[in-house]
């Protein structure tokens, strides 16, 4: 479903050559839960960018869905992005002046979706989150579990098939960091496929695959028994 | 702690390269017009007043009403200005009379050159005690006692006599008189309501007059000016009823009244008829003064907008120096401080341009302005106070909106809300905007007024139609035989001539209409004429007939009136009117055809009751022919142009050959439109760039602002295309409500402009939509070239700062 062959990224600047990301061959099925890994700076959050079609791969070939995406415009890439990826951010990311509703909906206007196929699709994303009594209230008015779940209502509104979730729990307390775990796990066993970068071992507990990334290389991969 | 703050201004300059330039650029540009109009208004305002008794100097404006027909006269009759000096002595100080012999040209010539003069008067000797001007030679007190004496200006002498001293030398008026030159003068600074290269002595008319002045009290021909002793004028002006029962005669008593019009005043408010020169208009110049008003707001606007739109790029700073213990006092010197370091560096770019454009602005606006006056204390101290002003004007809204930041706040970079809203910013965008559409529409409404002036159906031809000044020629003297030569030539169509220009201006006669009681004469405005005018000028008879060369009684005995007249008359019908009687100096006259109307003089002033008139005693005849009109054929112009010039050439020896096009010479009439057409074009287009400037840098700030929200669209699938809209849509909410401010201020600006005119064109509907489309279209164009820069970011480069 998801398949890189020797890809890699490197970033230039006037003095400096990084290479965030080196050779890395990845595959994922449809369905899987996979956790990527490893210190600060490793490349993690480029890793995800690029297979969220967010950025593009410096060499390498980048298989999305069979299609090789890596020369992609921007705007072909977006079209991809819209119709198959849902994003969730260790920020949230949610626009501060758009009520709850509005943060969930948004992705679905740019789906050119009717207004009450959206409203309608919003409302029950946000049932599924159990956040749907907040819906006329501005993100700064939620705690921080409560954004990250409008958040997830938000990348899973659209019903694609991927998640990519970049640290979700990272600005969490524990308590609604589990929380939000859970509702990945729920998602994933509903058949959605989650690629998760995390620091936290307890988190890569609730993927199927851990990957391991260090200085833009892949060192390991580790499947275990989900045991939530 | 000054240093440092210099510092920091410096270096925030540099560091918002885009944004110093934009303000300082705006400001810039925005001081130079101030200043630029600043100095044409300055001008317009000095006129005359370089003459030490110009406050205390009146011109004498005589009103003739006789029942909505007369004049509003800037001259006098020649007896009216010493028998005011006999009978006041106590008020009326000094008196003088300028006159020209009404004459449009004078033919002046020595042993070397010769030119036909355009500014020839004659004045009482007492002319250069009243107006001052710097004599290199001669004495100023004596130098028009004599008869046959003539002061002329600098660069006249030079023309007549190259770099021989002039004094003593003689130059001949009209090919009759000597006259010996008496005095050179500076050339007339221009600021003065009227130009002259020579000044002779008025005695010396006495001569072609028989000897002595002409001593009647109807003609009018003496510009009178009067120096009174302070706070006398309005005594004076009390014992004018008196003062016209005694001398004036009984048929015009009681429709004649003077009054005072102080020399300063003559420029910008006098629009009498026989003004010397045509005037400039209070109002025009109180629109520029507005537009140069609205220049500096545009500009500081845009300062404003932008420092308060940056201000969240330095809520960092501002927390750091309130935790490390900076009172809000220093701050907000801090802000004012680079706020007026920025304006004096616009101020000191602004002299550069003014530096630049000045010729140009003097080039078409015929003036002579220097940035030199700018040097002197009183003005360098006003310029400083406008740059320091504008930097404290524009410094102090962000100074003290920055100052305000509570340091924990701005360090955790939660200010984005506070400086998200900015209804303040918004409706400082609304105004600029307001200010641009009304400019445009204004604009275009002026130039709409001007071409309907040329355009309009003012009731005469004036295509290819040749005009020739004859006053005081051979061709005046034997006008019929030169009409015939000129007849010969298949491409001239008609001859004819009159005693002032069609269109332009006219002279008034005394006539009394038949049933009009005997002693109710009244000043009607005529125009003396020759044969075949109507034809020449394709003016419609509506009744009776034209004057006809075969009909010998027509001169004396026969005239046109036009159809205002029959009505003004109380005739019912242009038929009933032929064959009706008028009383007039030379007897009697019968009316033979009644004529349409048309505009006599600009379209200022409405069309009214009017006389053509021919004469036909030979020395009255050259007197009253001033201009021939000779109707051309459309094709070889050229060649007719040559031909009337050799016909000329055959008849006045000596006399340079001079002509002009009828349609020129009436376009003239519209200089003062024309020339605010022009420049209130040139600042609305130097407004919207300033407009335009600041709204590129506050949309810039602002797409800055929404770089994440933008970023967290793009990532859920927005578009490029939705990106613009987003940002563009708020703006064109805000051109949408400056629209609907600035078209009913429009209407309103527009009605009463239009008000000022007798025939005006309708409001235009059309620059309504242009002026709101145009506001569209700029916005738009500023915005959506931002947008597009910032809605091609790579979400991941965005996302990655937070």
């Amino acid at each position: 479903m998801i398949k890189t062959s020797e890809l890699s990224k490197i970033f230039k600047t006037d003095e400096i050559e990084t290479t965030a990301l080196n050779k890395i061959n990845l595959e994922i099925e449809r369905g899987e839960f996979v956790a990527v890994m490893g210190p600060s700076g490793c490349g993690k959050s480029t890793l995800l960018n690029i297979l969220g079609l967010l950025d593009t791969p410096t060499i390498g070939d980048f298989y999305f869905l069979g299609e090789n995406v890596a020369g992609y415009s921007e705007k072909q890439r977006a079209k991809i992005r819209k119709k198959n990826i849902g994003f969730i951010f260790q920020n949230f990311n949610l626009i501060d002046q758009l009520t709850v509703f509005e943060n969930v909906e948004m992705p679905l206007i740019y789906l050119g979706m009717s207004t009450k196929e959206r409203k309608h699709r919003v409302e029950i994303a946000l049932e599924q989150m159990q956040i749907s009594h907040r819906l006329k209230h501005y993100p700064n008015q939620l705690s921080g579990g409560q954004q990250q779940r409008v958040a997830v209502a938000r990348a899973i509104v659209s019903k694609p098939q991927f998640i990519l979730a970049d640290e979700p729990t990272g600005n969490l307390d524990s308590a609604h960091g589990d929380e939000v775990m859970n509702i990945l796990a729920g998602l994933n066993k509903m058949g959605a496929t989650i690629i998760m970068v995390t620091h936290s071992q307890s988190d890569a507990e609730y993927a199927q695959r851990v990957v391991t990334l260090f200085d833009g290389q892949l060192l390991a991969e580790k499947t275990h028994k989900v045991s939530a | 702690m000054w240093i440092n703050y210099l510092k920091i201004a410096f270096r925030n300059l540099i560091k918002h390269k885009l944004y110093a330039l934009i303000n300082i650029l705006g400001l810039a540009i925005g001081i130079a017009s101030f200043i630029l109009i600043w100095l044409y208004i300055i001008d317009e305002l000095s006129y005359d007043r370089y003459h030490e008794d110009a406050k205390n100097t009146y011109r004498l404006v005589n009103v003739y009403d006789f029942e909505g027909v007369g004049e509003n006269s800037a001259s006098s009759p020649f007896p009216v200005a010493w028998t005011l000096k006999n009978d006041y002595p106590d008020m009326v100080q000094n008196v003088t009379r300028v006159f020209n012999r009404q004459a449009p040209r004078t033919l002046i010539d020595n042993e070397f050159v010769s030119y036909n003069e355009r500014h020839f008067f004659f004045a009482d000797s007492t002319f250069f005690q009243i107006f001052d001007h710097e004599f290199i030679m001669g004495d100023p007190n004596t130098a028009l006692d004599e008869i046959n004496s003539v002061v002329m200006t600098e660069s006249t002498a030079r023309r007549y006599f190259k770099d021989e001293n002039p004094m003593g030398k003689t130059i001949r008026l009209e090919k009759m008189l000597d006259l010996k030159v008496t005095g050179v003068i500076k050339d007339v600074p221009h600021n003065s309501h009227f130009t002259f290269d020579f000044m002779a002595s008025l005695s010396t008319m006495r001569k072609p007059y028989g000897g002595q002045l002409p001593k009647t009290w109807v003609w009018n021909p003496c510009w009178t000016y009067l120096v009174l002793k302070e706070g006398t004028p309005k005594t004076l002006e009390k014992s004018f009823p008196a003062f016209i029962d005694k001398y004036f005669y009984d048929a015009e008593k009681e429709n004649v009244t003077l009054y005072l019009q102080p020399l300063t005043d003559i420029h910008l408010k006098s629009k009498l008829d026989y003004e010397i020169e045509p005037n400039s208009n209070i109002t025009y110049i109180k629109i520029l003064g507005v537009i140069a008003v609205f220049l500096l707001i545009i500009a500081i606007i845009n300062y404003i907008n932008l420092a308060t739109a940056t201000s969240a790029g330095r809520a960092y700073e501002i927390g750091i120096k309130k935790v490390f213990g900076a009172f809000r006092s220093q701050l907000v010197y801090q802000f004012l401080m680079e706020s007026v370091i920025l304006s004096l560096l616009a101020l000191f770019v602004s002299l550069f341009i003014i530096e630049l454009l000045l010729p140009h602005l003097n080039n078409f606006s015929g003036k002579e302005l220097q940035i030199g006056i700018l040097i002197q204390p009183a003005y360098a101290a006003i310029l400083m106070m406008i740059g320091i002003g504008t930097g404290l004007l524009a410094g102090l809204y962000p100074a003290l909106y920055l100052s305000v930041f509570n340091p924990i706040m701005a360090l955790n970079n939660k200010l984005s809300k506070a400086t998200k809203g900015g209804l303040g910013r918004k409706a400082l965008v609304v105004i600029q905007f307001v200010i641009s559409i009304v400019l445009i529409i204004i604009t275009l409404h002026i130039y709409k007024q001007v071409n309907y002036f040329k355009n309009a159906d003012t009731g005469f031809d004036k295509e290819n139609i040749v005009i020739l000044p004859i006053s005081g020629t051979t061709i005046s003297r034997a006008y019929e035989p030169f009409k015939e030569e000129l007849l010969q030539n298949p491409n001239i169509l008609s001859v004819t001539a009159m005693d002032d220009m069609l269109g332009v201006a006219h002279n008034t006669h005394e006539f009394r209409p038949e049933g009009f009681p005997e002693d109710k004469w009244s000043f009607y405005p005529a125009l003396v004429i020759r044969y075949d005018f109507l034809e020449t000028f394709g003016i419609k008879l509506v009744a009776g007939r034209d004057y006809n060369e075969e009909m010998k009684t027509d001169p004396e005995k026969g005239m046109l009136i036009n159809e205002s007249m029959v009505k003004h008359v109380g005739w019912k019908s242009n038929e009933e009117a032929i064959g009706k009687k008028f009383r007039s100096l030379q007897g009697e006259e019968r009316v033979i055809g009644v004529i349409a109307d048309f505009n006599a003089t600009s379209l200022h002033e409405s069309a009214g009751p009017f006389v053509l008139n021919i004469k036909e005693t030979p020395g009255v005849i050259a007197f009253f022919l001033k201009y021939v009109a000779i109707k051309v054929a459309d094709q070889n112009k050229e060649e007719t142009i040559a031909f009337i010039e050799s016909k000329w050439n055959e008849k006045e020896q000596g006399r340079p050959f001079e002509y002009n096009w009828f349609e020129q010479e009436l376009a003239q009439l519209y200089n003062d439109e024309e020339v605010l057409g022009d420049l209130s074009l040139i600042l609305t287009a130097i407004i919207i760039f300033i407009a335009a400037l600041g709204l590129y840098g506050l949309v810039s700030f602002m797409a800055a602002q929404r770089t994440r929200e933008i970023g967290i669209r793009k990532v859920f699938g927005a578009e490029q295309g939705s990106i613009m809209v987003l940002l563009s849509v708020e703006f064109m909410k805000l051109v949408g409500i400056a629209i609907l401010i600035a078209w009913p201020l429009s209407y309103l600006l527009i009605d009463e402009w239009l008000n000022y005119f007798a025939y005006q064109m309708n409001i235009d509907t059309l620059s309504f939509l242009i002026g709101a489309l145009a506001a569209f279209a700029i916005a738009m164009l500023i915005t959506n070239s931002r947008a597009y820069i910032v809605a091609r970011t790579n979400p991941v480069n965005t996302l990655k700062y937070e």
